[in-house]
């Protein structure tokens, strides 16, 4: 069934990875996507979403154009996974607005394309009216407006579209080597399969490195050199949409930080710390979290009695700009083809680059591939909708002739648009598939169902990404084993498996809530400790499970 | 674009994201229900639930964790938000206190402004009532037919007719409540007679005006707010110190708009009024000197606004003043704090889930072998008494403000 020659071999399954898989699949390249993890597992999965009009980037107007064309380009093709933010800047003292008019100028050299307005003041009197919990001293503030994208759904989207275009997306294979001929000509990539334990080869003409914060190693593996500035960044997750629109502040470093609704919850973010640490196992730190807050703080005051259900960390993938500070780092992508450089032919990588521009980068690798491929085909990935961005949907009329409630069915359509009536199919030969398994999100059984059937998840953290599921105020609490039970049955996992994939997605977790952990959250982790230890026995299960790093004591 | 352009832009936009703003009072309660750790301790306790089933409503527990948490969304929880009753009961049993009467309201409120289409059809109608004539209740049209009513009703119950007495100053503001002016006349007689007899300076509303509460629990938010600021209007022009109702919706409505609007005039439930101003002494008296009278065999059903919403130290009094009563022997039933199902206007639009709802009182008020039921609201008893009478049942229902009237002696 598997091919083992391929025109192209993508590595990693982010933003980007998936773009270029599905760029050049759409081109008719047989094409292989690699992930070691999952779709969106690393620094795409933990970022705000935000397809911005790149205005913190005012100094690259290249920049801002290209960011404000995507934007367009998204809203043709993926608006079901869309939504807009109006935006705040209060302003405490006239210093600020002073420092801020090269942005309000820049932001709104774009915005009729985009659809939005330009930025304007509003008085205090209606910016409180707006937001009643900003500080009652504000002299004024900014308004504008952003588009946010549900970033798990846009990688797994544009992975299933590949797919629907002759690609192979392989998940849990993690490339360890290449072959290398005497012209230093990469012919074929080897790569281990955490699934079934074996080790695999394809042969390729070219490979399309976009590992994001692992480049630099994949680089390594084709012993060759990558140069790239690893730079963390956190968010703080409150339990649902605390503020009626975006806020946006700078913080004490002088840095931009925002609050944004996002789908159900609310983030805060982020910092910026340049790191060296492995991407796997960092956590927010307190000084991070310390830093949001107190930054936040000045404008909402009593943001710190909001609930924080957890916190998540990334890694910034940046071009290797040294000697400035990562905020004067250009936001713009970098191609670098390693056969310009004395390097292996073949091997082509990815520094930098945003969210909002990944699409605009997968086209220009891909124009790449086909030129050393000696073909000449178009780009069509920003005409052609993403799946389920074909039509409207009535929500109203579904609820009705499958009897399922809106509210379940509206979460249901943000995630799938028009795909959502095949989840809804399924349950017409088995209504019991109604179930509501996640209650914070929520989710239905039959989505878990069809998620496991055609979205290839191999874990429940998987299925998180897919649906949603567990990320709630409750984290978890009360889905994890009806969901795990499904996967198993679904899948034909074993006794063990099934609970070492609980305990993973316990950890998983475990792993944001344990630095923010206070207030509200520290009654829900007793519930929690009262389910898994007490209840379920986990903690003292003998399944074959490795404690993870931030697992251990302080 | 000045600046007063600039709002009314970002309004619109807003309007267009369906967000309304969350008013600086209303965020105690976005604060409170952040609090809910999904334990589903509620569900267990929810009288909708054990009625009508998860599927239909969802329960308490979802409006927390999944319902309220994103003002966009609201709307799509219209065929889920309009079953709360609003008894309270899941507030009173939550570990944490999380406030889910007052969000459903803010829901609500959400989608009566973004989504009017998906506010049931009942509820528009009521609306439209309210809009027109600033009453729940569709008012008589012939005044005579309704004083023939009335006076059938006194007959009837044999309770005397008070005139209805009008002037400012007065100690106390009678407020009878929708239910009591239009419908259960009964109940604003026989609080006028209880007023009368010990001497109660007393005054009624020039033109009575609804409380706010059906507006509040349909998500008219702003008529709500036009009601309430009439009726402040009409206490302070008449100058009272205290208002007295005898509905257990307004008792809790009335005092709530007290504080927050600065009436400076407190408000109580007859019942409370008659303990805590009258007193037991009075009260004892008055009851003795009654015509010798049957016995009789009476459970109590404690209205919600009353115990979830007020105190429920109020039930504790309508015990202690039927303790008071010769001959009256009261049986508890296990369902006596159960909600009656006609609360939040859930009666109507979805009669059916309501009628569901109380299908618990009556098995349990059966079993109390009472002949009958008495308590303190009118809408309570409107609720009780038709599906008593439905199921064949041969209980009766009194209002017991009524229940109160019928056995104080004849004055002087």
């Amino acid at each position: 069934m598997t091919k083992s020659k391929f025109d192209v071999v993508v590595i990693g399954g982010g933003s980007t990875g998936t773009a270029v898989a599905r760029d050049c699949a759409m081109r008719g390249l047989q094409t292989l996507l690699l992930e070691r993890d999952d779709i969106a597992s690393a620094t795409v999965g933990t970022c705000a979403g935000m397809i911005s009009s790149g205005l913190k980037y005012r100094d690259e107007p290249d920049m801002m154009k290209i960011c404000s064309k995507e934007v367009v380009y998204w809203n043709h093709i993926a608006r079901h996974i869309i939504a807009k933010n109006p935006i705040l800047a209060p302003l405490l003292d006239l210093s600020d607005a002073a420092s801020d008019s090269s942005y309000m100028e820049s932001y709104s050299e774009h915005v009729e394309e985009r659809d939005v307005p330009a930025m304007m003041f509003l008085t205090p009197d209606a910016s409180i009216e707006i937001e009643p919990m900003l500080h009652p001293e504000i002299i004024a503030s900014v308004y504008y407006e952003e588009y946010f994208i549900d970033p798990f759904r846009l990688c797994l989207l544009q992975a299933l579209d590949a797919r629907n275009h002759g690609a192979e997306i392989r998940t849990y294979c993690e490339v360890i080597d290449f072959e290398i001929n005497d012209k230093q000509e990469i012919e074929g990539v080897i790569f281990y399969n955490r699934v079934s334990g074996a080790t695999e080869r394809v042969e390729t003409k070219l490979v399309v490195n976009a590992a994001g914060p692992w480049a630099h190693k994949v680089a390594k593996s084709a012993k060759d050199y990558l140069p790239i500035r690893l730079n963390k960044g956190a968010h703080v997750i409150f339990d649902r949409r605390i503020v009626n629109i975006g806020i946006t502040v700078k913080a004490m470093d002088g840095r931009w930080i925002y609050l944004f609704p996002h789908e159900n919850t609310t983030l805060l973010g982020t910092t910026a710390l340049d790191t060296w640490e492995n991407p796997d196992t960092l956590v927010a730190s307190f000084d991070e979290i310390e830093y949001l807050l107190q930054s936040m703080e000045t404008v909402l005051p009593s943001i710190r009695e909001a609930r924080i259900i957890r916190t998540m960390t990334g890694v910034r993938p940046l071009v290797p700009d040294w000697k400035v500070p990562e905020r004067n780092v250009t936001r713009g992508y970098r191609i670098i083809d390693h056969s310009e450089n004395d390097g292996k032919k073949g091997l082509i990588s990815f520094l930098g680059g945003k969210l909002v521009t990944c699409r605009h980068m997968a086209e220009a690798v891909t124009d790449l591939v086909c030129e050393k491929l000696g073909k000449d085909i178009a780009c069509s990935t920003h005409e052609k909708p993403l799946p389920g961005n074909e039509d409207d949907v009535d929500i109203i009329a579904l609820s009705k002739e499958y009897d399922i409630s809106l509210h379940a069915l509206e979460r249901m359509r943000a995630r799938r648009g028009t795909e959502m009536v095949k989840v809804l199919e399924l349950t017409k030969e088995h209504p019991e598939w109604k179930t509501t398994i996640c209650t914070c999100e929520p989710i239905i059984e039959a989505e878990i169902r069809l998620s496991i059937r055609e979205e290839f998840p191999q874990t429940l953290n998987d299925l998180r990404r897919r649906l949603r599921l567990g990320t709630g105020p409750c984290q978890g609490t009360f889905c994890t084993y009806k969901a795990a039970s499904i996967l198993s049955d679904e899948l034909g996992l074993a006794g063990d498996d099934f609970l070492v994939d609980i305990l993973d997605f316990r950890a998983e977790r475990w792993k944001g809530i344990r630095q923010s952990m206070r207030g509200e959250q520290l009654a829900q982790e007793e519930l929690a400790q009262g389910m898994y230890a007490c209840v379920g026995n986990l903690d003292q299960s003998d399944v074959d499970y490795d404690v993870k790093p931030w697992e251990e004591g302080f | 674009m000045d600046e007063n352009e600039a709002f009314e832009y970002v309004k619109s936009t807003l309007k267009k994201e369906k967000i309304t703003p969350y008013q600086s009072d209303e965020l105690e309660i976005v604060k409170s229900i952040g609090a809910c750790i999904n334990c589903g301790l509620c569900i267990n306790h929810c009288p909708v639930v054990a009625a009508v089933g998860l599927d239909r409503f969802s329960g308490p527990r979802s409006i927390a964790v999944e319902l309220s948490r994103s003002p966009p969304e609201f709307w799509a929880t219209a065929d889920k938000v309009y079953l709360c009753t609003g008894c309270g009961t899941c507030r009173e049993v939550c570990p944490k206190n999380v406030n889910i009467p007052e969000i459903v309201n803010v829901v609500r409120a959400n989608i009566f402004e973004h989504r009017p289409d998906l506010v049931p059809k009942g509820l528009m109608i009521v609306k439209e009532i309210i809009e027109e004539h600033n009453l729940a209740f569709e008012p008589w049209e012939d005044k005579e037919e309704k004083e023939e009513s009335r006076d059938m009703r006194l007959e009837r119950l044999g309770l005397p007719s008070i005139p209805d007495i009008v002037k400012e100053n007065a100690e106390v503001l009678f407020y009878p409540g929708c239910q009591a002016e239009e419908r259960a006349q009964e109940v604003r007689e026989a609080a006028k007679a209880i007023l009368d007899y010990f001497d109660v300076d007393y005054t009624l509303l020039d033109e009575f005006s609804c409380c706010s509460l059906p507006s509040q629990l349909m998500g008219d938010a702003k008529t709500a707010r036009k009601l309430a600021h009439q009726l402040k209007g009409k206490v302070k022009k008449l100058g009272v110190k205290k208002i007295v109702t005898t509905c257990a919706g307004c008792t809790s409505t009335l005092a709530d708009l007290s504080v927050r609007d600065e009436w400076g005039a407190p408000a109580y439930h007859l019942l409370e009024y008659l303990v805590e101003e009258i007193g037991f002494e009075k009260l004892a008296d008055a009851l003795k000197k009654t015509a010798k009278p049957n016995d009789i065999h009476v459970s109590v059903h404690d209205p919600c606004h009353l115990i979830r919403h007020t105190s429920r130290q109020v039930m504790e009094h309508a015990l202690n003043i039927l303790r008071l009563m010769p001959g009256v022997r009261v049986s508890e039933s296990v369902a006596h704090d159960n909600c009656c199902g006609g609360g939040g206007m859930v009666s109507f639009h979805a009669s059916e889930v309501a009628n569901s709802v109380v299908q618990e009182n009556l098995i349990a008020l059966e079993k109390t072998g009472a002949e009958r039921l008495v308590t303190p609201c009118p809408l309570c008893t409107a609720q009780l008494e038709s599906n008593l009478f439905k199921s064949g049942s041969s209980i009766e229902v009194d209002d017991l403000t009524v229940f109160i009237a019928q056995r104080l002696p004849k004055k002087g």
